[in-house]
């Protein structure tokens, strides 16, 4: 029996993706006031920046409860013994906290495995994608665990940031907190370190931290995926996009746009790369 | 959605208990905001405790009034106040219980009536009331609250809602109205730990009592610019004293005649209470002095005291495991107010005041880089004629030491913004050096004697421009020498302009020709920073 891919909204990844490869995503919420969507559900991203740019109230977020998993998981189990979850990090959201606290409300016999993938955005979706492919490919769960784990070590997550006021915010900043408070202008460049955002350095504009970004990938020689996202600078990512077809095959980019549980702390005008390498052989 | 009108003293106290649940949660975390010499380096326990004595005595309510409840919420927070922030949130219990006596429940008019008389009784117990504290955040709870309950939602839930989000942003404004805070880049624990009860107690009213158990409080994080603090001197080392509290029991206390007995006695007092039971809270260097008199009125009761230069000790082991793991230090030259604060802001770790006219000496660079807190440090000269002193260091010391040759004050910044957080000393040094040549430093400044230098004429006083060291242009004006270089540079591939106006340069003059530059040049990003620098009324850079 096929191993079940289960992840969390802030993984990114695209519906057409997820039907194609098999993954079940179980959406955080987010919301505004006293109206609550269920992210990329019941909100479009569109719909969100929207709102975030536009609106007056300011979003809130909150991870999907026990429950939502559950029901996924119950379902799921219908179908196969074995099941692997892959989560945003617990430093960043309680979601890892919900799936664990989930597994124990599946009646039926199934063996559920749930990792916390230490990282978020694309950087999740990535490892989630990788599961994915090897699990249609026949892998076991012990096979795949491996692989997740395996595969966190050669993440690697860069984050473009028009402006850090979105996170400080709403709270993860962490020590990325390093970075606020600049005099002159400057545009934050954040990574995601043992779970939690870090600091990586600053550019003084959008086209440098473009550069930036080319460059990082085409120092990696051997890359298994790689995808670019955005917040609401679609252009701006699909010229990234352009740049990086010299390095990597342009078709084979996985191009997303950021959740709007995410985007609350992204902020407008953020883009994040994820470079997964390949598994030395 | 739902709306909630009114709640009963059952749900009050059910609300309190939830609200301190959620701040459990935090405490560590405020904790560790904790700046000293603002009292009582754990905070968030002592406000954690004080709310358990709350819930204690609630439950111990004589009946399921809002008002019994309230009391009872007042009493168990006087009994059971800890620190400084305990002090002044039983102040605000008591407040509160105040306005909601012969209460049988709470409406949304009612709480914002209470919450105003919180915020009075809050200010009330204390001789020295400092804005940016937990003071400030009931206060600014208060009016918010205030002005939901006039408006056309005055349900308990909006009102509790407008409380929330008013505490949210009055905390994260905090560092703005007090310096200790801005400096360490924190926001006050105190009010942190007011808005997490709130927060917790608008969850009770949402019925959001199980997701709270899978989720934690966040800490507000303000986005006013902190001046993390780059220190030459070094700094003595003051006693902070002793922390002192306890509870007084007695008959016919005053507490306005035992604050005026003892203010003069220390810091941080606090003398809240009423006739029979007064609760002390004061910083002093002679505790004993304190307990003495205090025995003189009536009996003793949870009596602490403890040691804060200890506490400081501690305190500073905590921030320190809480910046980045950054092990490279840069220790930068720079003149002018205006621009120690640009390298502060981008995180230099130690400056030496100097430049142009002022340079410093090998010595000076040497006691910084032996001052910062890291074996590695890069040193940014920022000047070409101090580039050569700063080389002198790294055979004087044991600590690794690199130069990245900065020779003007944008190419330093240049180099400094490109640090990279995750690199070693050596790639940040290669780093830094690349990022420091892709800039162009036009420099301005006045000609102090009359001169034939390189094919111009220049008279005494005449304004005259640099462009990399290199005398380039003279004329009248600033905008005018400017303009006469920028008109000799590519600007095609040029992205932004930043204009750093001298000690001497007046801001109006420093717009203006912010301004026809932006007309000229409207593809590039013009940015305007007051530098402060001597000699130069301005400095200017071109990336």
């Amino acid at each position: 029996m096929t191993v079940k891919i289960v992840t969390d909204s802030l993984s990114d990844i695209t519906s057409d993706i997820a039907e194609g490869l098999g993954i079940t995503i179980v959406p955080l919420t987010v919301i505004f006031g006293r109206e609550s969507f269920l992210d990329r559900v019941t909100m479009s991203t569109d719909e969100f920046y929207d709102r975030l740019i536009h609106g007056t109230v300011w979003p809130t977020t909150t991870q999907p409860a026990p429950a939502a998993f559950a029901e996924v998981l119950t379902e799921l189990a219908k179908e196969t013994d074995e099941i692997l979850v892959v989560t945003v990090s617990s430093k960043l959201s309680g979601t890892y906290q919900s799936a664990l606290s989930a597994k124990g409300m599946v009646e039926k016999k199934c063996r559920i495995e749930v990792i916390d993938a230490l990282t978020v955005a694309m950087g999740l979706g990535l490892i989630v994608i990788s599961a994915a492919k090897a699990a249609q490919k026949g892998a076991n769960l012990d096979k795949l665990i491996e692989l997740v784990r395996q595969a966190t070590t050669r993440s690697h997550f860069i984050a473009y940031f028009d402006t850090l006021k979105y996170l400080a915010k709403g709270g993860r900043i962490g020590k990325a907190s390093a970075l606020l408070g600049s005099v002159i202008s400057v545009k934050p460049m954040l990574t995601v370190k043992d779970g939690e955002m870090a600091p990586l350095t600053r550019m003084r504009s959008l086209a440098a931290g473009m550069d930036y970004l080319y460059n990082f990938v085409a120092g990696i020689s051997n890359i298994e995926e790689l995808a670019v996202e955005h917040t609401t600078t679609p252009d701006e990512a699909d010229r990234l996009v352009e740049r990086l077809g010299s390095v990597f095959p342009k078709e084979r980019i996985y191009r997303s746009t950021v959740s709007p549980v995410l985007g609350t702390y992204g902020g407008p005008g953020a883009m994040a790369l994820t470079v997964l390498e390949a598994a030395a052989k | 959605m739902k709306k909630v009108d009114t709640i009963g003293g059952r749900d009050l106290r059910e609300m309190f208990a939830a609200a301190t649940d959620w701040l459990e949660k935090s405490a560590p975390d405020i904790d560790a905001l904790n700046v000293f010499p603002v009292p009582d380096g754990d905070c968030g326990t002592n406000m954690l405790l004080t709310m358990r004595s709350v819930i204690d005595e609630a439950y111990r309510a004589p009946d399921n009034s809002a008002s019994a409840v309230a009391q009872a919420i007042a009493r168990g927070a006087l009994m059971g106040a800890r620190g400084n922030s305990g002090v002044i949130l039983s102040q605000i219990w008591r407040g509160l219980a105040q306005d909601l006596e012969g209460k049988e429940s709470v409406n949304g008019s009612d709480l914002a009536d209470a919450l105003v008389q919180a915020s009075i009784m809050a200010y009330k117990g204390l001789s020295n009331p400092v804005e940016g504290t937990i003071l400030t955040v009931i206060k600014d709870v208060a009016s918010a609250a205030q002005a939901q309950a006039v408006s056309g939602n005055s349900d308990l839930l909006s009102v509790m809602e407008a409380t929330v989000s008013a505490a949210s942003e009055s905390v994260a404004n905090t560092p703005s109205l007090l310096p200790v805070l801005r400096e360490a880049g924190v926001v006050d624990a105190g009010g942190q730990g007011l808005y997490t009860i709130l927060e917790g107690a608008l969850h009770y009213l949402k019925g959001e009592i199980e997701q709270m158990q899978f989720r934690r409080p966040q800490i507000i994080v303000s986005d006013i610019r902190t001046a993390k603090l780059p220190v030459m001197v070094t700094e003595e080392e003051e006693p902070y004293g002793y922390c002192t509290e306890f509870m007084l029991k007695g008959q016919e206390f005053d507490p306005e005649k035992i604050r005026q007995r003892l203010v003069k006695k220390g810091e941080s007092l606090i003398v809240v209470g009423d006739g029979s039971t007064v609760r002390i809270h004061i910083h002093t260097l002679d505790p004993g002095n304190i307990i003495r008199y205090a025995t003189s009125l009536g009996t003793l009761h949870q009596v602490s005291i403890r040691n804060m230069d200890e506490q400081h000790q501690d305190y500073l082991e905590m921030q320190k495991a809480r910046m980045p793991a950054v092990d490279t230090a840069i220790v930068a030259v720079v003149a002018g107010d205006g621009l120690c604060d640009v390298f502060t802001s981008l995180g230099v770790t130690a400056i030496v005041p100097g430049g142009q006219t002022m340079n410093p000496s090998t010595k000076e660079l040497l006691q910084a880089v032996e001052l910062v807190a890291s074996d590695k440090v890069i040193i940014l000269p920022n000047n070409k004629n101090i580039v050569l002193t700063a080389e002198q260091v790294q055979s004087l010391t044991d600590k690794q030491v690199k130069v990245v040759p900065t020779e003007t004050v944008p190419r330093g910044i240049a180099a400094l913004l490109a640090f990279d957080y995750e690199a070693d000393l050596e790639t940040n040094a290669e780093i830094m050096e690349k990022a420091k040549s892709v800039v162009k430093t036009i420099e301005i400044t006045r000609a102090i004697r009359s001169a034939q230098l390189d094919g111009l004429k220049i008279r005494k006083k005449q304004v005259i421009g640099l462009l990399d060291g290199d005398l380039l242009a003279a004329g009248n004006n600033a905008i005018d020498v400017l303009n006469k270089i920028l008109a000799k540079l590519d600007l095609k591939k040029t992205e932004i302009i930043t204009i750093y106006y001298g000690a001497d340069a007046e801001s109006a003059e420093a717009e203006q020709v912010c301004n026809s530059l932006r007309e000229q040049y409207p593809h590039l990003q013009v940015e305007v920073v007051r530098g402060g620098q001597p000699h130069y009324d301005y400095i200017v850079s071109v990336e």
